[in-house]
């Protein structure tokens, strides 16, 4: 059970610069994911953690004690990694003990410890093969299993799910996210999934270009994000991004105008809308374009308009159907729209 | 439909069959040659028809073990050998996980340079080391020979090993460290382990290249004491009875017969040691 804080944290690597002012307050118990697209320092950072990489300046500390010279064999952290980093000598049941064995835990105990991690995963049939002899959920339920056995202070989990197909990875989602309840064990997650970020997460670190882009709850991100990088990296379809110019309260851009918005603001803005918060053939519109594609879907129909040069998606009814270049309006939920600086890309309050 | 394609699969068995046949029958042809050489009587060597169909003898056998030290020879051989092997381990592989793993300066440098004794005409040092081990006093020992063998072998058995040790993930040694593992502790838990058939493979490779050295041995040995079975086969090629052909064959075929049963020996891991490159872990 332990407090993680980074402060100031930066990792470079002569003139690049992988992880820059990273600061951040991981509670007790807390689930943090780390998400960002591939390069973004997630990982960096993470390993930082774990002590398998050097921070080129900041602190890193732990319970009050910082760790900065504490290599990563004497952090109580257990990580399990993106290719499951199994043993591939060692049956399962020697690869969960190996922990066991290196930290000095008294030999009599690693059968009933092993046997445990072994249960909460459901793998107990598997301990007397190899990892060759498992499938790839398997070998991911083991590299869990060997985490979890000597209970460490802290979970790092780094894509642990990102060799999987879908339907198993939303099972075990379901199962890490209940161990780590269970447990109760601070744990860092790192992933470029936004789903696995929402359904896991107590709190989202997004990272882009090795710097934070936002910290929140997986609502305060999907509702307030901070940029126009958070709203176009969280939600599928991603919020629509429209660049206009805001005068008096109005906002307008080629086929889009929107009044009445609340704020003082004027000059170059970007309006961002997600596609659930947009209505076809509203009563008062504030698009007008023309119908550039349908996709049904089966329980939603997504639909493509041309406003101007801009593209906008919008989430319409099951039944929506269209041909072609058809003249169509649309209404935004006024609650749910998004300004952002178009020059620095921060959200206007 | 389907028997057709039993059909097609088992007629592709036996073209299979048939030509691993026929490439080890290709292979193996010189051996047996080479011991139906040894296997005859002097007299049907040096005939201007070959002769196919050899009356049988044991003369050259009998000549070899009773009237020369064979049985010191192999010996000498076999004792060279597996200490230069032991001699050769020891000092690659941690060289090679030093190479393969650890970033410092001139660690590539370092590399090229234990490769590159690999490069020289043995000859041009043949004199040095004779007077090298003069000094030591080491003429004429087995433990010279080890060392010889052991240096020679050196750097491609680092530079086998190195390669296997690339091809770990690095994950594998990141996670033996959370887990709570030191530096020897992963070397010995974890890498040596999954490099085992490159080790293997290198150890044969230099087992074939030592029972073949010749150069440096006759350099050195002198007398039964250090003489191994690649110089004792000059014994047979000068001295009043001229070259004894069907001596040679044996001795040679004896000397074959070490290293074959140990590659039949380790042949699962010999076989998967090189092809673990193409798979992935």
């Amino acid at each position: 059970m332990a407090r993680i804080e980074l402060t100031e944290i930066q990792k470079s690597w002569g003139p690049i610069i992988g992880v820059r002012d990273v600061n951040i307050e991981i509670a007790d118990e807390e689930f943090v994911v780390f998400l960002g697209p591939s390069g973004c320092g997630k990982t960096t950072t993470m390993r930082m953690i774990a002590g398998l990489e050097d921070p080129s300046e900041g602190r890193i500390v732990m319970d009050g004690e910082v760790m900065n010279d504490i290599d990563a064999r004497d952090r109580d952290v257990a990580m399990v990694f993106q290719g499951y980093a199994l043993y591939p000598n060692m049956t399962i049941y020697e690869n969960i003990r190996f922990p066991l064995r290196m930290r000095g835990v008294p030999r009599d105990q690693h059968e009933g410890k092993v046997r445990r991690a072994a249960e909460l995963v459901e793998l107990t049939d598997y301990l007397d093969r190899k990892p060759g002899a498992l499938s790839g959920g398997q070998r991911q339920r083991a590299a869990l299993a060997r985490a979890i056995v000597r209970q460490p202070q802290v979970f790092l989990m780094d894509e642990p799910l990102s060799n999987l197909d879908a339907k198993l990875r939303q099972a075990m989602r379901v199962q890490i996210k209940h161990i780590q309840r269970e447990l109760k064990i601070t744990t860092v997650y790192v992933t470029h999934d936004q789903i696995e970020a929402m359904t896991l997460a107590d709190r989202i670190v997004i990272m882009d270009k090795g710097a934070i882009q936002q910290i929140g709850t997986p609502d305060q991100i999907y509702n307030d994000p901070a940029n126009t990088f958070v709203a176009g990296f969280i939600g599928s379809p991603p919020m629509n991004l429209v660049e206009g110019a805001l005068e008096g309260g109005t906002f307008r851009a080629p086929g889009i105008e929107v009044g009445n918005l609340p704020t003082r603001h004027s000059g170059a803005v970007t309006l961002g809308v997600r596609p659930e918060d947009c209505t076809v053939a509203g009563m008062s519109s504030h698009l007008s374009g023309t119908v550039y594609g349908v996709e049904p879907t089966g329980d939603i129909t997504y639909l493509t308009l041309k406003a101007g040069e801009k593209l906008v998606e919008v989430k319409a009814d099951r039944d929506y159907r269209a041909p072609l270049n058809k003249p169509e309006t649309v209404a935004f939920d006024p609650s749910r729209i998004h300004l952002f600086d178009t020059a620095t890309g921060q959200r206007l309050s | 439909m389907a028997s057709q394609r039993k059909r097609s699969k088992g007629e592709s068995l036996t073209l299979r069959y048939l030509i691993l046949g026929g490439w080890a029958l290709f292979c193996l042809a010189p051996v047996l040659w080479f011991l139906s050489i040894g296997l005859r009587p002097r007299i049907e060597i040096i005939t201007p028809q070959p002769i196919y169909i050899p009356s049988f003898s044991l003369d050259a056998w009998h000549m070899i073990w009773d009237d020369w030290p064979m049985a010191a020879y192999l010996r000498n051989s076999v004792a060279a050998i597996i200490g230069s092997v032991i001699i050769d381990l020891v000092l690659a592989i941690p060289a090679a996980y030093s190479l393969a793993r650890f970033r410092y300066r001139g660690r590539d440098d370092i590399g090229f340079y234990i490769l590159s004794t690999r490069m020289m005409a043995p000859a041009i040092v043949a004199v040095p080391i004779f007077f090298l081990f003069r000094n030591l006093g080491l003429l004429d020992t087995i433990w010279a020979l080890m060392l010889i063998y052991a240096a020679i072998n050196l750097s491609f058995v680092t530079w086998i090993i190195r390669s296997y040790m690339l091809d770990i993930p690095k994950e594998l040694e990141d996670a033996a460290k959370t887990d709570g593992a030191g530096e020897i502790r992963i070397l010995w838990e974890i890498i040596i382990p999954a490099v085992l058939p490159g080790i293997i493979t290198a150890s044969v490779i230099a087992m074939i290249f030592a029972i073949n050295e010749f150069l440096f041995t006759l350099l050195i040995a002198s007398t039964p004491d250090a003489y191994t079975m690649s110089v004792a086969l000059s014994n047979f090629t000068g001295g009043s009875d001229g070259v004894i052909y069907n001596a040679i064959a044996l001795v040679a075929f004896l000397a074959f017969v070490p290293v074959f049963l140990v590659v039949v020996a380790i042949q699962k891991h010999l076989s998967r040691g090189l092809t673990m490159g193409a798979v992935k872990g």
